[in-house]
């Protein structure tokens, strides 16, 4: 099976690797991986590990480690690298667990910081202690508001684990369940265990996984395929490409899993092209995975084999709606298709095709170890299990966390995020991605799950949330959301394709100072047509986040089209501003 | 990007790669058209017609197939990109800190819109709608490999300014 090939993006792999060839040599590699693992953490071990990851390393976290190592070169510290942990706030950070001491996590480390802190210098950047006591003044790092309430179960190895290192993942776990269904488990039983777990799928939509997975596997052609969709283009989402970079073999084990129950003989991962660190761990992962047997033909002698291939995506974002994305795979442009048939029936290669998000699939190991009641027993009763969910905008504590489904809103951002940055006042916060309008303060109490939202015209979707200021201006915010998708159209089908572009001509007279009440009307029939019209879902939200932005922000609408104000300054409104001139 | 600036492609560096590529069947040359041309791509900052014609060849498939996908996707440039490349994030952490007036300063004192090259050829432009991963620091821009946060007009100018002395002294062009 290919996993890409040794050209620029070659994961390093591991040769000491051996090849199992049943679960029993399987179960002991993991026993020697549990005790290399625990070696990390007795009383006289010393440990420093770095967070690694594409956020952390554009904040010089590289060098840091690179530092490290050379100061500790030749001694008996073992240098490791985990991912970034999520907390965008604290990069880069260094855990240090020193002989006699548990683990110290510091904050903000520059790479001239590194001597200081090695020389243990540096003990008021001390942020949190690893485990349940504090140490010393220090005190736990999970009794952090920003950790406190979280449930971090998709994130447990996320920022503990080394992910390019197989032997870490499966000492943490990995590929237990993944071995119950290759052994243990009927097909169908583990598709009743994700059934009962009521899993909705994490890509925006929410549709139940194992309803789709139950689908997949009655259908009767071949080859089948799962496909699992990680091209996360919107542009205020990175949480699936933080499961690639911090914990690649539980999105892995996940899409395994997932071919085995339906009955794939391939599973594709499609990542977004724009993210050449998680490609490039996803790979790595893969590669060993591959080499240690758990991928290829009769795994583990189980007699069943399982495929895998990694496509990398090419900056559309239209790619990421599941029809677009399989032609995208099969070599052509990604434009969607109407439905039906749906890809179940007829997908990739026109063969019956299970596709879920990232998100989606990573929940699926640890439904299949602790069972599917295990699941809906977290979250609500429509709206199970977790979700992940990023921030971005003007808060203190940017950064991706995983809340129990069901979480209020507010406790989200003034508690995870810590509320509005000094100086900043919160006006409004986009939900759903491109897809949605926003929520006001007096919307806050609102609850984080599938459906609450849409009370209130917001949206989860994939869990993107952006909050904004005062100093953002509703109008022209609808017009970048606009633009976006007028851009990201593929052109298909006519009410997308012109509809979006006159949609953004009225908006630009009305930020010119040239608009009218009538424009607003316009606007909102023009968006009715768009909507009931296009031929996918890229058209049939876009223009959602304009209309919530003229219903929550309606004075601000009203004062551009009647009195030629900009609130914000940003609306380069020149009408009124010459004919005052020319007064 | 390992050479952001290369103006010619060596099409036996093109070949070179394409040995690497190797399919099972018709079924998976197709699937690896657009990973070939992502490998063209990376390496020398852009996809030439000839290049596009020995993917074409080697992957079974029509020069036209090659085209449809190198202008229907944003990552690909079908011409060379300047000394520099600078991708502006214009996400949504980006777009609420201001990432607009980098872009329109960036039109206006430069000259250079989404996908262009400034007229000495020192700076190519793209800018990204998708998130570059370190909104914590928004607005910002990565500058051939680096980063740079927490920008304003006049600090992306500097900038700018900084790598076209760079440039020219280094002469590169
Ligand atoms: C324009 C558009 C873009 C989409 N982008 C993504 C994406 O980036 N990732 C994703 O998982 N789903 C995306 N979707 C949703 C997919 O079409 C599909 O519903 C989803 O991948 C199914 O997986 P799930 O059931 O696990 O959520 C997009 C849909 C549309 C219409
Ligand atoms: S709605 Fe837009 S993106 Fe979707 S098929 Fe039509 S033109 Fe393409
Ligand atoms: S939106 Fe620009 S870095 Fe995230």
């Amino acid at each position: 099976m290919t996993h890409g090939h040794p050209l620029t993006l070659t994961p390093k792999l591991a040769p000491s690797l051996p090849n199992l060839t049943s679960r029993a040599e399987f179960e002991s590699f993991r026993e020697e991986a549990e005790r290399q693992w625990s070696s990390y953490s007795t009383p006289d071990a010393w440990v420093v590990t770095v967070g690694l990851d594409s956020s952390s390393i554009g904040k010089g976290a590289g060098d840091v480690l690179a530092r490290v190592r050379e100061q500790l070169a030749g001694t008996d510290a073992v240098v490791r690298q985990a991912s970034g942990n999520g907390a965008n706030w604290m990069e880069p950070w260094v855990e240090i667990k020193r002989p006699g001491q548990p683990p110290i996590v510091y904050a903000n480390i520059e790479p001239s910081d590194v001597p200081d802190l090695l020389a243990d210098r540096l003990g008021h950047r001390a942020i949190g202690v690893i485990g349940d006591a504090p140490y010393g003044d220090i005190p736990p790092l999970q009794e952090l508001p920003f950790f406190k309430l979280q449930k971090r179960i998709l994130l447990r190895n996320v920022g503990v684990i080394d992910p390019e290192s197989i032997e870490d993942a499966i000492a943490r776990g990995a590929y237990s369940g993944y071995m119950k269904v290759l052994f243990d488990l009927s097909q169908d039983e583990v598709i009743e265990e994700v059934t009962r777990a009521n899993l909705r799928g994490r890509g925006g939509a929410g549709f139940p996984a194992g309803i789709k997975w139950a689908s997949g596997k009655r259908a009767r052609a071949r080859p089948k395929y799962v496909v699992c969709n990680s091209h996360e283009g919107e542009p205020n989402v990175y949480k699936d490409r933080r499961i690639h970079e911090g914990d690649p073999h539980r999105l892995l084990e996940g899409i395994l899993i997932a071919c085995v129950a339906v009955g794939a003989d391939i599973g594709y991962n499609y990542i977004g092209g724009e993210y050449p660190l998680a490609i490039q761990r996803f790979r790595k992962a893969a590669a060993d995975a591959e080499r240690l047997g758990l991928i290829g033909k009769n795994v583990l002698g189980s007699g069943k084999d399982v495929g895998l291939r990694i496509r990398a995506g090419g900056g559309a974002y239209i790619c990421g709606e599941g029809s677009a994305l399989m032609y995208s795979i099969m070599g052509v442009r990604g434009q969607p298709r109407t439905k039906p048939p749906r890809s179940v029936e007829e997908g990739l290669w026109k063969r019956p095709t299970v596709a879920n998000n990232s998100e989606t699939l990573a929940n699926i190991p640890d439904i299949v170890n602790n069972g599917g009641d295990w699941y809906a027993s977290m979250g609500t009763g429509k709206s199970t299990g977790t979700k992940l969910v990023t921030v971005m905008g003007p808060v203190k504590r940017m950064g991706l966390v995983e809340v129990e489904m069901g979480t209020p809103f507010r406790r989200v951002i003034e508690d995870i995020w810590g509320g509005m940055k000094d100086g900043h006042t919160f006006k409004g916060v986009q939900t759903g991605g491109i897809s949605a309008g926003p929520l006001l303060e007096q919307h806050l109490d609102v609850p984080l799950d599938f459906d609450s939202m849409a009370e209130y015209g917001g949206m989860l979707g994939s869990g993107g949330f952006v909050v904004y200021d005062d100093t953002t201006c509703a109008v022209d915010y609808a017009r970048y959301m606009m633009a976006f998708n007028r851009y990201e159209s593929c052109s298909k089908c006519v009410p997308c394709r012109l509809g979006n572009p006159a949609i953004i001509e009225i908006i630009d007279r009305i930020r010119l100072g040239r608009g009218s009440e009538a424009d607003l009307a316009l606007i909102e029939r023009t968006s009715k047509h768009i909507i009931e019209l296009s031929l996918c879902g890229l058209g049939q939200v876009a223009p959602m986040p304009l209309l919530g932005m003229m219903q929550k922000h309606h004075e601000e609408f009203l004062e551009h089209v009647r009195d030629g104000v900009c609130r914000c300054g940003t609306c380069p409104i020149e009408s009124r501003v010459t004919a005052v001139a020319a007064d | 990007m390992s050479h952001p600036s290369s103006q010619t492609i060596d099409l036996d560096v093109v070949r070179e790669m394409m040995s690497h590529i190797t399919y099972a069947d018709h079924q998976e040359g197709q699937e690896l058209i657009l990973f070939a041309l992502q490998e063209i791509n990376e390496h020398f900052g852009w996809v030439s017609l000839e290049a596009a014609e020995i993917v074409a060849d080697h992957l079974g498939t029509t020069v036209n197939r090659v085209y449809a996908l190198l202008t229907f996707y944003a990552d690909f440039r079908t011409a060379p990109r300047g000394d520099n490349f600078m991708l502006v994030c214009h996400g949504m952490s980006c777009y609420v800190a201001g990432s607009m007036r980098l872009v329109q300063s960036l039109r206006d004192r430069h000259g250079v819109s989404d996908g262009e090259t400034t007229a000495d050829g020192a700076l190519t432009i793209q800018v990204v709608d998708g998130c570059l991963g370190i909104c914590d620091r928004a607005p910002l821009v990565k500058l051939n490999q680096e980063f740079h946060g927490e920008l304003t007009v006049e600090t992306l100018n500097d900038l700018i300014g900084r790598l076209r002395l760079a440039t020219s002294s280094g002469g590169a062009r």
